[in-house]
């Protein structure tokens, strides 16, 4: 049986091909809304990012007994310093923090080439793994394939034929399990759905919406969101579009194909310049023509809080109407959204598809 | 710091380049430039200090800045909204601007919302975090990563003022700036003294030179008769309090909105010794960087500096460096801030008060407040804590 290599990042910059060619399988740590945080909060102040404070309780509690080994990726602050209480307190003989850059420029990538090398030397010292690029190129082509599919998949969204919440859950899956099994129930569901008869819930009322904001784990948001009436066609999020936009380029260096696949990725708030998000979301929302982008932003996500006074004036310059939504990361604290998310689908109502 | 606002008035009378950067930033690299650095942190502080901060704060909250984000962002965005004068923290757009994630990535954040606003060109360097298990290969690596942007900022700056790169200013920069350090470096060393001859209230207010003119000459003019002086006092056993019963290590940034709240602690006969963050400025603290290596190598130095900066020590170094601290200083107790507004220097702060406690049997405390937010701070709740605090250390000293 193969094991896992746990891995916590706020974006998504990790190289699941790096641990697939060791023989591991790369598994996403996901938060857990429904669980206390009495043990995190002892090591973390409580004004410290919900999410990441969540995903350390996890840890705490004790992960999945395959998992053999810790990677936790930069993106913002909350990755760093936490780091180190995870490496203290959670125990695994296996830990690496990878620094993923914020830049996207050739020194950046150089960088992160040397940093990915060196989890590959320490990933072979650790397993004993041999990655070589014949295996490198196995697991590149292998999660090349799954990406073309969830880009086919996402699609279904905009037919009417996928929730919004469905996806998520697939993607959610993709991050987590053995990516062999992954492209097989990919394919399956994808013959389903080209066979499938719209839904018959896509009775016009729904509105139309691109769905961003910080990490988005649960996909109980997603169902909250689509039983008030909105309907998710698009996202630009990490637990979404930004994990198959891109495929990986095969150039004959696989660690080097690798990083430039993740700085060629669409920018995210974390990165440097960011101001490219917007534009992005722009013409995804262009594209898929929607009513309106909702923006869901973990409490004290600060590089998400940074950028909505920029958000919400491009937006409000292209007359896309756009709602900032900070929320707990508590599942019973969702339904405190319902007053203004109402008073955001009544807004849309006016607004054409 | 006079001088330093006169210089910045001076720049931008003459139309002569001006620069904002953030702390923990190459400032040695901007002076090697003749470029005029612009510390919107520092400015921030004067605000404060003038107690306008939470106005400037609550306009910018008012821009929809969110209450929860870092009080000197926020002071300095409200602080230009409302034309604020130099000596309200009200600084101008600069030519450029320079920021780095040593600190925080909220530098970054802070610096790509106002060069935005601005319009005004920002150069972002990225800063490898090193953690607990960081390796010295991966050290190694880190370091040309640094020295690599560290060469392309040169060019980039050289682009915009026009004027070509100067080794042998480079190296009169960076001894400058050594210099500077060295003295301040003593200081702290001779607060290892009992009785202390300097008060935490001469640290928080002679630090800003470190990180607004390393690279001048008058501060080390400055900064060597302040050691002079403390030097004196320690020759002739003077303390900076008449009775020194406690000695305390502060970590974090204070409140400079109401840093007279630390005289409450001399009514218990305390007095805080050392913090760590106005020794982090002392910069050249990796041993390597000795001077002859720094005036060989002024870039690979700067670069070095943005490494090894001491606020931003990983845990477990951090937890070292802490035990060294108190027996060399001679602690009794430590106060550890938890700054509302800085998160990265908050995390951490739980383990190392436990530690400190169980492995060094030192009584430690957490305290919540906020840097530069007064809304954040409950000064009757602080006094409680303090006081029950204090008791303890009393106990403590009669076992």
């Amino acid at each position: 049986m193969a094991y896992k290599i746990g891995y916590v990042d706020p974006s998504f910059n990790t190289p699941e091909e790096l641990m697939m060619a060791a023989n591991l399988i790369p598994y996403r740590i996901f938060g857990d809304p429904t669980i206390d945080l009495m043990d995190a909060d002892k090591f973390v102040p409580p004004n410290h990012c919900f999410w990441a404070r969540n995903c350390l309780q996890r840890g705490l509690n004790g992960l999945d007994k395959d998992i053999k080994g810790i990677i936790i990726t930069h993106a913002c602050d909350c990755s760093n310093r936490e780091y180190d209480i995870w490496y203290s307190h959670v125990p695994y003989d296996f830990y690496y923090f990878l620094n993923a850059p914020l830049k996207r420029d050739k020194i950046s990538l150089k960088f992160f080439i040397n940093d990915l090398k060196e989890l590959k030397f320490q990933l072979e010292e650790h397993f004993g793994a041999e990655i070589t690029d014949k295996k490198l190129y196995e697991a590149i082509n292998l999660t090349n394939e799954i990406r073309k599919l969830l880009k086919k998949i996402s699609e279904y969204r905009n037919k009417g034929l996928l929730l919004g919440s469905e996806f998520h859950a697939i993607i959610k899956n993709a991050y987590k399990s053995d990516k062999k099994d992954v492209l097989h129930n990919l394919k399956e569901k994808l013959k389903k759905l080209e066979i499938k008869e719209p839904l018959p819930y896509v009775d016009g009322s729904k509105k139309r919406i691109l769905l961003t904001g910080s990490i988005l784990d649960d996909t109980e948001i997603l169902i909250y969101l689509e039983s008030l009436g909105f309907e998710i066609v698009t996202d630009d999020l990490c637990i979404g579009t930004r994990y198959f936009h891109n495929l990986i380029e095969i150039t004959g260096d696989p660690i080097k194909d690798i990083a430039n696949f993740h700085l060629s990725k669409p920018p995210y708030s974390t990165e440097h310049p960011s101001s490219g998000r917007f534009d992005f979301i722009k013409t995804l929302a262009e594209k898929y023509q929607v009513q309106g982008v909702i923006c869901l932003v973990q409490k004290f996500c600060e590089p998400l809080l940074y950028e909505y006074p920029f958000f919400r004036d491009s937006f409000k310059k292209i007359g896309m109407p756009f709602i900032f939504l900070e929320k707990e990361y508590k599942r019973d604290s969702y339904k405190q959204l319902s007053t203004k998310l109402e008073a955001f689908k009544e807004i849309l109502r006016g607004v054409k598809k | 710091m006079g001088r330093h606002y006169l210089a910045i008035e001076q720049a931008y009378r003459d139309g002569t380049p001006t620069a904002w950067a953030t702390s923990g930033t190459s400032v040695e690299m901007l002076y090697t430039f003749d470029v005029q650095p612009i510390l919107p942190e520092n400015a921030a502080t004067i605000s404060a200090a003038q107690k306008v901060s939470k106005k400037y704060i609550e306009s910018a909250e008012d821009l929809g800045f969110s209450y929860d984000l870092c009080s000197y962002f926020k002071t300095n965005v409200g602080a230009m909204q409302n034309n604020a004068p130099i000596d309200l923290g009200g600084i101008k757009p600069p030519t450029f601007m320079v920021a780095a994630d040593v600190i925080c990535d909220t530098h970054v954040k802070w610096f790509q919302v106002q060069s935005q606003r601005y319009k005004v060109p920002l150069y972002i360097i990225d800063v490898p975090h090193v953690t607990s298990n960081t390796t010295n290969k991966q050290k190694e690596y880190y370091q040309s990563y640094v020295e690599e942007q560290m060469l392309e900022l040169m060019d980039w700056i050289s682009e915009i003022t026009k004027k070509e790169y100067n080794e042998e200013k480079s190296r009169e920069v960076i001894t400058n700036s050594y210099e500077l350090s060295e003295y301040w470096i003593k200081i702290f060393e001779l607060r290892k003294t009992i009785p202390c001859p300097v008060s935490t209230k001469d640290t928080f207010g002679g630090l800003f030179p470190l990180f607004t003119m390393p690279g001048l000459k008058e501060p080390i003019r400055v900064f060597k008769k302040m050691y002079q002086e403390t030097k004196e006092r320690v020759d002739n056993g003077i303390g900076a309090l008449e009775n020194e019963q406690f000695r305390l290590l502060f970590e974090g940034i204070p409140f400079w909105y109401n840093l007279k709240f630390f005289g409450v602690l001399e009514q218990w006969g305390a007095i805080i010794v050392f913090e760590p963050y106005t020794y982090s400025f002392g910069k050249f603290l990796d041993p390597t960087m000795t001077k002859d290596y720094i005036i060989n190598n002024p870039i690979k130095a700067m670069s070095k500096i943005m490494l090894s900066f001491w606020y931003i020590y990983d845990l477990e170094t951090r937890v070292k460096e802490f035990k060294r601290v108190i027996k060399e200083w001679k602690i009794d107790g430590v106060i550890l801030h938890n700054n509302l507004s800085c998160r990265p220097n908050s995390c951490g702060m739980y383990d190392l008060k436990q530690r400190l406690m169980e492995e060094e049997g030192i009584p430690s405390l957490v305290i919540e407040a906020d840097m530069n937010d007064p809304r954040k701070m409950n000064e009757e709740q602080l006094k409680n804590k303090l006081e029950s605090f204090m008791e303890i250390l009393q106990k403590n000293k009669k076992q």
